[in-house]
Order: structure tokens, then sequence, then C-alpha cells
């Protein structure tokens, strides 16, 4: 038996046929940029999220740089989150300008908040909370810290869409917070997309100027901009798929359910306490055999993934940052131990069956 | 009747090879830096006779990462023109580097005589604009660049398929930024930009920079961006380029129709057009008497002409830390005040440049 990690391709379904008919829809009308299904788009994912605004841009790294720019966020200035997420979240707070400087997790792989006071400077300007996984972060004592030190939040939720803490769903804490429509995401579309939502007026009408060139109209600039708009093509598959994200996410947490009860007596598993509700955009299992059980899960056809084996402060691109090896023990060491099983909403009960009796067989 | 400033929908009137080809992609889920975007890659490569040419995001990305790749950036300075859309600028300013403005001549191109006065110690690239498909004079400005040891980024958004001395534009500096974008000569149906180059190591650069910087999925080398090229729009690309010559001629085809009319008006003004060049016509523009009138009497008319642009980048409230005053550029603030641009795509008809030329003949006739 084959378990794939992903499964990118559209077999023959009514979702195909949906999205065949939006992608004809908007070649009709030539409606390609910021047009009716990006508006469309936006409004539903801000209802989605329960926040006023959302908005269409061209990546969720370009949601995070827009976000920070919209705040002003730049040269000089420190932006504090987590070595262990995906390089974007760092390389966005280094495109604006500002210096990431890095809090160690907790071992449910988000950041500690009881890391975070110490290393809040006269230059911090904000705290980007990775909700690494489909996890969500800590937030309560997160906002707290932030409203302590008047510092800005902006949620890395590129991982996270749908996820909730205190019944209140992920993306609509911060001031303004990021979303990833990629391909590998749980919602996704078929190319670069991200989404950012805030409820925040003066912010919004900025970030529409600045995803758009800095356009005020067509010949008036008050900001320089970039150019990171949404295709509306892409938002025409992601308004088909917004249907069915309630139930992708019921699928993975039953597939989570599945494998924790399978599985916790012999693995770390990925754990809920009750006040949140995870998305599994990941199944992030921790072991110290975690190279030997990959090898042996992949010689039995089942592919996993690292998400990620070298934590950003180690990497080359980060070496001006001044960071080494020790700086973060509880990262570093999950670098070694994590492993990401197969958990997409596709996947049949005789895979995970088969995922589990090999995992067993291995221990 | 109607002359629209847009031809997408003429474009989808035979669409299915192209959404064949798009739904077989989605089927396939190809999506980030896949196979069509490859192919794409050596074709625009071959028309823009370059070495490399690489897929991003928009043609504002292509210009921005060819700052990136040449390491420009905060404290380093960037010579370009005042009277371009206001991406050109907007790209200087996201690398960190100041835009240092030249005036323009009466192609609405940089006046080449006029750079060597705005280079300091600080200068690091020009970044002459192909305005409208107008080749800027790249024999001078790679002369002043070579004299200066500047870097150039030639800004072709609008220009592909332009020549100029026999060379392709886009071919000529470190760099060309292309853009993609539906209103182009050559276009996708979202946002899209490439950068064409002949040195491999602005190459290997722009290909880590556009991919975050990644030489695999576990390393990263350098702090980098998200600006792929959809390969969903790679395969319209493959699509539409085949026609890239019918589509330059066709425009040239049109503006000679307009220039040979509009040139017995007195109050029509034709930029110079120079001999050794090749004018895509990206836009049809010229400077006009009563233009405001002109262009109302015109849109009265369902004639879709425009104005690209009334108020030049100096001028702009984005601009005013750079501490340029009204004056400073005559002759593009003159121009803002002449300029109209008039429909050329390549899906007009003879009957619609006929009924353009009438109905400018005839508002003159109106406004002696």
């Amino acid at each position: 038996m084959k378990v794939p990690y992903v499964n990118l391709k559209l077999p023959d379904s009514t979702l195909r046929k949906e999205i065949f008919k939006a992608l004809t829809k908007v070649f009709e009308k030539g409606d390609f940029i910021l047009g009716q299904e990006v508006q469309k788009l936006e409004k539903q994912f801000a209802e989605y999220c329960g926040t006023k605004y959302a908005v269409g841009v061209n990546s969720g790294t370009d949601a995070l740089f827009l976000a920070m720019k919209a705040l002003r966020i730049g040269r000089g200035h420190e932006v504090i989150t987590t070595p262990n997420t995906f390089l974007a979240t760092a390389s966005a707070i280094i495109a604006v300008g500002a210096k990431p400087v890095f809090v160690d997790v907790r071992e449910d792989m988000n950041i500690n908040p009881d890391l975070i006071e110490e290393k809040i400077t006269k230059k911090t300007k904000a705290i980007i909370p990775v909700h690494l996984a489909g996890k969500p972060a800590d937030m309560k004592p997160i906002m707290a810290i932030a409203k302590k030190h008047n510092l800005y939040v902006i949620e890395d939720a590129a991982q996270s869409v749908g996820a909730e803490y205190r019944s209140k769903k992920i993306g609509s804490f911060g001031i303004v917070n990021c979303f990833s429509l990629h391909p590998l995401k749980t919602l996704n579309a078929s190319g670069d997309g991200g989404l950012i939502t805030t409820n925040d007026d003066s912010i919004y009408r900025h970030l529409l100027e600045i995803r758009n060139i800095g356009l005020k109209n067509r010949s008036e600039s008050d900001y320089w901009g970039h150019n990171s708009r949404l295709d509306s093509l892409q938002a025409a598959i992601v308004n088909v798929k917004l249907k069915y994200l309630n139930q992708w996410i019921q699928q993975r947490r039953e597939n989570a359910a599945y494998y924790q009860k399978h599985l916790s007596d012999i693995v770390f598993c990925p754990q809920e306490n009750n006040q949140e509700k995870s998305a599994y955009h990941l199944f992030v299992i921790q072991t110290p055999e975690r190279d030997k059980l990959q090898s042996y899960l992949i010689k039995n056809d089942i592919e996993t993934k690292i998400h990620y084996p070298v934590p950003i402060h180690l990497q080359a691109c980060s070496k001006e940052l001044g960071y080494a090896k020790g700086d973060f023990p509880v990262a570093e060491k999950q670098s070694q131990t994590i492993l990401s099983l197969p958990i997409h909403q596709a996947l049949n009960r005789s895979q995970l069956d088969y995922v589990i009796e090999k995992t067993l067989k291995f221990f | 009747m109607r002359v629209k400033f847009s031809y997408l929908k003429e474009q989808f009137s035979h669409p299915e090879p192209i959404l064949k080809a798009i739904r077989a992609l989605v089927r396939s889920g190809d999506f980030t830096i896949g196979k069509p975007l490859q192919e794409f890659e050596k074709k625009f490569a071959k028309v823009i006779k370059t070495r490399f040419a690489v897929g991003v995001g928009s043609g504002t990305d292509a210009l921005f990462l060819s700052l990136k790749a040449l390491g420009i950036g905060v404290g380093d300075e960037v010579i370009t023109m005042p009277n371009t859309f206001i991406a050109t600028v907007g790209a200087i300013v996201a690398s960190g580097a100041k835009p240092v403005f030249v005036d323009c001549n009466e192609e609405y191109l940089i006046n080449p005589s006029l750079i060597e006065a705005a280079i300091t110690k600080k200068t690091k690239a020009i970044m002459p604009v192909h305005y409208a498909g107008h080749p800027a004079d790249m024999k001078k400005i790679m002369a002043i660049a070579r004299k200066y040891n500047l870097r150039v980024i030639e800004d072709s958004c609008q220009a592909v398929a332009a020549t100029t001395d026999g060379r392709a534009i886009g071919s000529i500096g470190d760099t060309g930024g292309f853009s993609l974008h539906p209103l182009k000569n050559i276009n996708v149906w979202a946002d899209g930009g490439v950068i064409t180059t002949n040195s491999k190591e602005i190459y290997d650069k722009l290909i880590l920079l556009r991919n975050h910087g990644m030489t695999n999925r576990d390393e990263y080398e350098i702090f980098g961006y998200n600006s792929r090229l959809d390969t969903i729009q790679a395969v319209v690309g493959n699509h539409l380029i085949k026609d890239v010559e019918k589509i330059t001629k066709q425009r040239i085809a049109n503006a000679r129709i307009y220039d040979q009319e509009l040139s017995k008006l007195t109050a029509i003004t034709i930029p110079p057009r120079r001999k050794n060049a090749r004018y895509v016509y990206h836009l049809y523009i010229i400077q006009a008497k009563n233009r405001d009138q002109l262009l109302a009497y015109l849109n009265k008319n369902g004639i879709e002409a425009k104005v690209h642009y009334p108020i030049p980048l100096h001028l702009q409230n984005c601009a005013q830390y750079l501490g340029y005053r009204i004056g400073d550029f005559p002759v593009a603030e003159k121009q803002a005040k002449n300029i109209i641009t008039l429909p050329v795509h390549q899906h007009l008809t003879k009957q619609q440049i006929c009924y353009v030329v009438d109905a400018i003949k005839a508002f003159y006739r109106l406004h002696k």
C-alpha cells in the first residue's frame, strides 16, 4: 500500500467540476486583477475568521511582509518570533528591514510565552506568534505581554486556518494576521496566494493601497507600495474550496484522533488542551528514533516529512544574526526528533491503519 | 462605434486550447515552479535573445529582484525618470535605495545627456524605462554606465520585442524586467513578470531570491522572497508567446496609420521615431492641444482614450520626502498636461482606427 504525504491531484469529483466552472467564469469576464472573485473571497474569509476585513495578497510571505509594512515596522526595529518555523516568517522580518529575535518553543512547538519578556528591548515593535502545524499558540499570555509592553501582535496563521483558541478563530487575535494559500496548505490555491485579516479600518485601507503599488486611485499615490495582489483566478479556486474547509478540517481532526488513540503510548503525539482546537495542518510526532523510523516508513511506501530539520537560527542565511548552537535547546532538540505523518483529508481508514501498523511494528 | 482600450475579450475568442491546458495542470497539481514554467522561461529567453529568463510574481518584482540580485539597497541611489508607471520607482524604494530622477526627452524616454549631472558617489545603477514600448537609447546609456561603473536594469515592462541598434530590449543591461500583466503585449491572466539576463551569477542569485533563498527544501543560503510566476500562468504564457511577432507587427501597423494621419494635424505632436529602433507600442501616446477636452470628447464618442499619467511621480505625495518641486523636470511636467493615449492593441480593426482618427479631426474642427 502507498501512503503519499500530500495529494495535490484533483480527481474527478464535484469539487473539480465546480473549480473548472469557476475558472471558466473568470476567463470569460477577463476579470483578472483584483476582480470580483477576490472581493468575494475577502468578504467570505473575513466572515470565516470573525474579523471585519480580509485582504488578498500574493503569498503568505507577502502577507507577513505587508502586515509589518502597514504597521510601519522597518529598519532599526526588532520583531520576536520562533526559530522552528518556515523560513518565510523570518525572511519577511528581514525584508522589511527589521531584525528577527528568536524565542524558544514549548513541547507543543509553539512560542514559550514565559521566555518572551526577557527578549524585549527598546527596539521591539511586535511579536509574531506562529501557530505551527495548525496548533494555536498560547494567545492569552502573549496578548497580555504585548499589552504590557505596548507591542503589536501579528499572528502567523499560515499553517492554521480554521484553528480555534478559547472558541475564537485563529487570525482574529492580533492587530493584523496572516494566512497562506500555498498549494500545500489545507485551504489552498493552485499557485501562490495569501490573506491578511484585521479589524482596524485604517490598517485595512492602507493595506489596499500598498498591495496595489501604492495606488490610491489610477493617478495618485500617497505611499510607495508593492505589487502583491491575490490573482482573481486563484481566488475563484479558493472560493469553491472554502465551502469544504470545515469538512476537511473535521476529517483531519478525526485522522489525528485515530493516530493519537493508537500511537500515543509509544511516541509523543500532538495533544489538544481544552482551550484550543487544532486544525492539524500537520501531524508532528516526536521520537529520538526519528531518522530510522522515517527510513523504515519510506521503505514501506509511507511518505513522511520533517518540518523542519534545521532551525532558522542555524541556517547559513542567519549567520549575521549571531546565534549559536545551544541558544534554543527545545527547538534544536525537536529538529532532531520531529516527524510529520500524512494527515490530509483524502486519506482513507486503511491507509491510516497501515501507517499505524508499520509505526508500531518499527518500535 | 466602441473602441475599447482592453483587448482581453477578443483574446478569448478561442480560449479552449488554453483552458484545456489549464485544466490538465489543475488535475496534475504541478503548481509551484512546475514544468510549464521552465518551458516558458526557455521560450522567453529565446525571444529576448538572452541566456536566461526567470519567471517572477510581477513586473514590479522583476525590477525589485533585479536590484536585490545586484546588491542594491539602503544608502544607494538609482537613476530613472519621473514620467513612468509608479512601479518602476516603487521597486527602487522597496529595495531601500533612493530614486533619483532625470528628465525625459520628446520620445518620453530618459534624456541621456542629463544623466551624468545626476550621478553621485552613491549612484549604483541606472534604470532606463522603455516607456510605452519606445526603446531607450541604450548605446548612450551603456556608455555612461561603463564610464561610471554603474549597473543597468532595463525596465522593459512595456517593451517586449522592442529593439534598438539591432539588439533586443532587455538583453543589453545587466538585467531586463518584463511584465506579463493582463494589459501587456504578451500577457498572462493574472500578475506575472520575467527577468532576463546573460549573467550566470545574476541568474543563480535570482533563482534563490525568488524562492525564499532556498538551495533545497531544508537549507537556506540567504533570506529571500516569495515571488514565483505561477505555473498556471506559465501555461497561458506558453500559448500566447507563440504570437509575439504577430501581435507586435499588428501594433506597429496600427501605430503607423495613426502617425500618418495625425501628423497632418498641427494640434497633435507625434514623438520623434529613431530609425534604428523598433517601437512596439504598448501604448500609443501623442501630445495634444486641449488635451482634457479632447479626452472627454473621445470618451463621449465611445473611444477609451486614457492619460499615462497625469501627475509625474516627483509630484506625488509619496515622493514628497525626496524634496522635488514643480519645475524640476520641465519636459515631463509639460508632457503630463498634453499627453493622451489612444487604443492601439492588435485586435483593433481598420475601421476602428479610422473612427478614432476621424473623431480627433472632428474635435479640432470644432476647437480651432
